[in-house]
């Protein structure tokens, strides 16, 4: 029997609240685009996006699929899928047989060739019964739940391409090895990296929706919380994760009002021209700018049970929607605080 | 492959935003529509900041460009008005099965591509079932008559760009691999993307392209309102959202199509021909692609207005959209002919305390230079045909000023950059491993992109895939050999031959020296370590700096990627004092040895930013015999490479000591000034 594997409550990380707030709010709304956590070893980075296994909400994927697909509005892509990859003619007469499960968090490690991040030829298949048939890779898996890069600048460049196409397309096309075939990919890619080991590349950061600087905390009381709260999960992990179990709760139930909210939140013209203005005066590339913190500001509206957008909404999300974005000579550093950089380049 | 299922996948995209919801970007709109219009102009090349509907635009022009005639079941999109073109299917078929209408298909090249789908390769299953070698169309059949789509068209393989390249030039693709040979018509409108901030686009794949449009974000705060709420909305709503831009998105479409029927008839008067070779004379461009391809631009654009013949507004019009990426410098004058060394040399032989006088002369002389110069140096894009400029043949006579002085010397500004021309490796047959983009490699490790597969058998990383089709025409013959359905042997497999561009590691050795803080040559110096490091960011190598002043040298960057922390450190770097060169060589070789214990197979480059002048030893001889001596046995190393830059200032007496370091260590040998792209060679020679 397998050992239940415990993991480290969402709600117990003591700090860092920008990057769980970056967090959650992509899980309110996966448009978003994901985050990209920068900063230096050792400050929960990892823990938090393996931590969101608790929280994240519930979905409906059809059963004995390998593409993750939903039974209300990608049941056409299913047959079609099932027939080219597998040969499998699935009848629609049939009830589609379907299960509720977690979203979620599938893991790309360092080493991971692109054949097994994209999918290919079943080469067991093929020798055994002479037919062509595909092996989905881990972007089948990642569809419609959150994809974590660990080290995201230290991947091959190859492999960062295919991921960047996707994450854009929402879909995952493989044409290679004799295969041809695409499934949808639709996921959040959650990266972490540490600077000091090189910068991503433009493209590959303009991707990422959101960018959150972490560091170390300097305040002692926090830093004894940390050491605390971490000793006692190591010595019994059941019982401290049944003490977070309520706030755990609280967290997600929260999460799915303000999915069911958002469709509904509005934002008055004069805060869009604020947006546009936000991005003119600090110099970003292109409009992708513009349109994430738009939608940020309406999810953090929406998180906090409004439905209307306020000023500071959008002051919270520019900061985190644009340190990344900042156009910048490629050896300088990128934005830290952008509320600054913003006051910096407006007196010049 | 179904040809059902191919329309079927590239249905699959969410949902195309409207063609006419697209807000600005009218040039790359026109352009887009032009090439609609008359596919003779040869495709789009879009340069450009992200997040500006580069690839919305075009997926959204085909969604409301005219359906095309197939044959239906046809794998090769025949066009069932050209019957000596027809496929084998549309031949035998092709009388019985109807002829119905699709749209036209944008085909987007995905980056992990290989060889045998967009070629085209060996029909597996068939192959197995029947032990023939059928063919199963690639990417370049699907886009037949449709648009091929590549996106960051810079950073795609050699060997791919160069099979797409083929077929858009000849209009059809020849396959001549796994034991097939066939070919098939394959016209396509070739549109690409890039951010020019990633490296530029090889020249003649530049040429390439018909026409070329910068696209900048909107500036104006309204249409930037504008952009974000018709987005919020499509994606709330994106069928509705649709069909409120429907009409629009029908006119523009049957405008195109009338622009078609007008096409035939539009002429082009003789005098018209004449501007638009002048025109492309006067940008320099290379070829004359150019002229052949604003012809039929220009004629595509009367068409779109209606008109039967071009006038000159049309030409200007289309002017840039053509030219942008075939400008040209025009070639260099000759350089003047150094003036005869006067009999008594006043300004070199004076003695340096009455150099401040002169001194006050000269820079008033190269102010003037200077402005002189900077006119000539927009740097634009495109193939670059001076010719190489030999760096000054000094003599150990005392002559050497005046000549130094006629030959390119301008003085930059403090901290300005400038594009460094290429610092390659050539190509070897050793295997490598790495992830940067300088140089080309076979990778030993399972790492890279499988480019191709080989009979050979040397690593043990086998290619499945081509094994299998190898194996697949004799199955019927092997038939129960095996309890497998395949059946292999020996000869049958093959390896993976994978590619990767392998990074350089690049070792700066600064000296920071008094002499360096004098008239500026520090400044200068780091304006040519900035631009250099930009290459090595774009070509993602690895850097180190070693400075050495006083009486030793420092290590202030250990090898790393972050050429961003090597770039702050080298505002930082203190200066002053005497030169220690040998102890920097010294560090430097140890640093460089460490590293190739490493990477042994890793090519090093140690640059050495150094006037020469060597006035403090390590040991009790003399500074300079003891750094000559030291570099004589560094060289010694043939992995090795050196290049120095010799920063002593044109402007004194030249001791040429820099020369004599880079003849004992064999090493490329450059000046401050030299290092601009426009007037620079290969830094590192080919020597393997």
């Amino acid at each position: 029997m397998k050992k239940k594997q415990f993991v480290y409550p969402f709600m117990a990380i003591e700090g860092q609240e920008k990057m769980k707030q970056a967090l959650i709010l992509n899980i309110v709304n996966p448009t978003l685009s994901g985050v990209l956590i920068r900063g230096e070893k050792g400050t929960a980075k990892s823990t938090a996006v393996r931590a969101l296994a608790d929280i994240l909400p519930e979905i409906e994927v059809i059963k004995d699929s390998p593409f993750q697909l939903s039974p209300d509005d990608e049941y056409e892509l299913h047959i079609e899928c099932m027939r080219s990859a597998y040969n499998k003619e699935v009848s629609r007469e049939e009830p589609v047989e379907t299960l509720k499960r977690k979203v979620h968090v599938v893991e790309l490690p360092v080493g991971a060739t692109e054949d097994r991040v994209v999918g290919t030829l079943d080469l067991e298949h093929a020798l055994k019964k002479g037919e062509k048939r595909v092996e989905p890779g881990l972007l089948a898996a990642a569809h419609r739940g959150i994809l974590y890069v660990d080290e995201v600048n230290l991947l091959d460049d190859h492999v960062v391409d295919v991921l960047l196409d996707s994450a854009a397309m929402g879909v995952n096309t493989i044409e290679r090895e004799g295969v041809s075939f695409s499934h949808p990919a639709r996921f959040t890619l959650v990266g972490t990296m540490n600077p000091e080991e090189g910068e991503l590349r433009p493209q590959l950061l303009d991707r990422f929706g959101l960018c959150v600087n972490i560091e170390g905390i300097p305040d002692s009381e926090v830093r004894v919380t940390i050491m605390e709260r971490r000793a006692a999960f190591d010595e019994d992990p059941g019982r401290f994760c049944e003490e977070w179990e309520d706030a755990s709760e609280d967290l997600s139930k929260r999460i799915e009002r303000a999915i069911v909210l958002y469709p509904q939140v509005t934002i008055e013209r004069p805060l869009l021209f604020e947006i546009a203005s936000y991005c003119l005066d600090v110099g970003v590339d292109g409009h992708r700018g513009d349109i994430i913190i738009l939608k940020t500001a309406k999810t953090i509206a929406a998180y906090h049970g409004r439905t209307g957008v306020i000023h500071e909404d959008i002051e919270t999300a520019a900061g985190l929607a644009l340190p990344h974005r900042v156009r910048r000579q490629p050896l300088q550093e990128i934005a830290d605080d952008v509320k600054d950089f913003r006051a910096e380049r407006i007196s010049l | 492959m179904d040809a059902d299922y191919q329309d079927f996948k590239y249905t699959m995209f969410k949902g195309v935003f409207p063609y006419s919801a697209v807000i600005g970007q009218d040039q790359l709109k026109l352009a887009l529509s032009l090439n609609a219009i008359n596919p003779l102009i040869g495709g789009v090349l879009i340069r450009g900041e992200k997040g500006t509907a580069k690839s919305t635009s075009v997926r959204a022009l085909a969604a409301i460009l005219p359906e095309i005639k197939i044959v239906k079941g046809c794998p090769y999109s025949c066009d069932p008005d050209l019957p000596y073109e027809l496929c084998d299917y549309c031949k035998k078929f092709g009388k019985d099965h109807e002829i119905s209408g699709r749209k036209k298909r944008v085909i987007t090249l995905p980056l992990n591509a290989t060889e045998d789908r967009v070629a085209g390769g060996i029909d597996f299953n068939l192959a197995i079932r029947e032990g023939v070698r059928a063919i199963q169309p690639g990417l370049l059949a699907d886009a037949h008559r449709g648009i091929l789509y590549v996106d960051e068209v810079n950073l795609l393989d050699d060997h791919i760009v160069d099979i797409i390249l083929d077929a858009a030039a000849s209009g059809e693709n020849i396959l001549e691999r796994e034991g097939i040979s066939f070919r098939h018509p394959s016209r396509f409108i070739l549109v690409g993307t890039m951010n020019p901030e990633e490296g530029e686009l090889r020249p003649q794949l530049l040429d390439r392209f018909g026409l070329c449009v910068e696209v900048v974000a909107e500036s104006d705060r309204e249409k930037r309102i504008l952009l974000m709420e018709r987005r919020e909305e499509y994606d709330t709503d994106p069928a509705g959202f649709c069909r409120k831009y429907r009409d629009e998105d029908k006119k523009t479409a049957s405008q195109i199509m009338q622009a078609r029927r007008f096409l035939k008839g539009v002429s082009l008067p003789k005098h018209m021909r004449t501007f638009i070779c002048e025109l492309c004379t006067e940008s320099s461009v290379a070829g004359h692609r150019a002229d052949i391809i604003m012809e039929q631009t220009a004629k595509a654009l009367a068409a779109l207005c209606e008109r039967f013949e071009v006038t000159i507004d049309d030409i200007r019009q289309v002017a840039s959209l053509v030219l942008a990426h075939r400008m040209r410098d025009p070639a260099p004058p000759p350089p003047p002919p150094p003036p005869p060394p006067p009999p008594q040399d006043k300004e070199n032989n004076t003695p340096p305390p009455e150099e401040s006088e002169d001194e006050t002369q000269r820079e008033e002389e190269q102010d003037q230079d200077q402005e002189e110069l900077e006119s000539n140096d927009d740097h634009k894009t495109g193939e670059d045909k001076q010719p190489e400029q030999k760096p000054s043949e000094l003599n150990e006579t005392k002559n050497n000023g005046t000549d130094e002085k006629n030959i390119l010397d301008q003085i930059f500004e403090v901290g300005s950059t400038f594009r460094v021309k290429k610092i390659t490796s050539p190509k070897d047959r050793a295997l490598r491993r790495g992830s940067g983009r300088r140089s080309r490699s076979r990778t030993s490790q399972k790492q890279g992109r499988y480019v191709k597969s080989t009979t050979q058998r040397k690593t043990g990383d086998i290619a499945l895939d081509a094994t299998l089709r190898a194996a697949a025409p004799y199955q019927c013959r092997r038939k129960g050999e095996s309890e497998l359905a395949v059946c292999l042997k020996q000869e049958d497999i093959r390896e993976k031959v994978r590619e990767k561009r392998v990074g350089n590691f690049l070792l700066f050795l600064v000296d920071a020296s008094g002499s360096m803080g004098a008239r500026g040559r520090m400044v200068a110096s780091k304006g040519a370590i900035m631009s250099l490091l930009l290459d090595a960011y774009q070509k993602r190598d690895k850097v180190a700096m070693i400075s050495f002043r006083k009486d030793e040298a420092f290590v202030n960057l250990p090898p790393t990627s972050s050429v961003e922390v090597a770039g702050k450190l080298l505002k930082e770097i203190p200066i002053g004092g005497r030169t220690p060169l040998c102890a920097g060589l010294v560090k430097g070789f140890e640093q460089i040895r460490n590293y190739l214990l490493k990477e042994p197979t890793s090519r090093p480059i140690a640059i050495i930013i150094t006037d020469g002048k060597a006035n403090q030893a390590m040991g009790s001889g003399k500074p300079l015999e003891e750094a000559l001596e030291f570099a004589s046995r560094m060289a010694l190393d043939e992995r090795i490479q050196f290049v120095i830059i010799d920063t002593e200032d044109p402007r004194l007496v030249s001791f040429g000591l820099a020369r004599k370091f880079a003849a004992v260590l064999n090493a490329r040998y450059f000046k401050t000034e030299d290092l601009k792209a426009n007037g620079l060679i290969n830094i590192v020679k080919e020597r393997l």
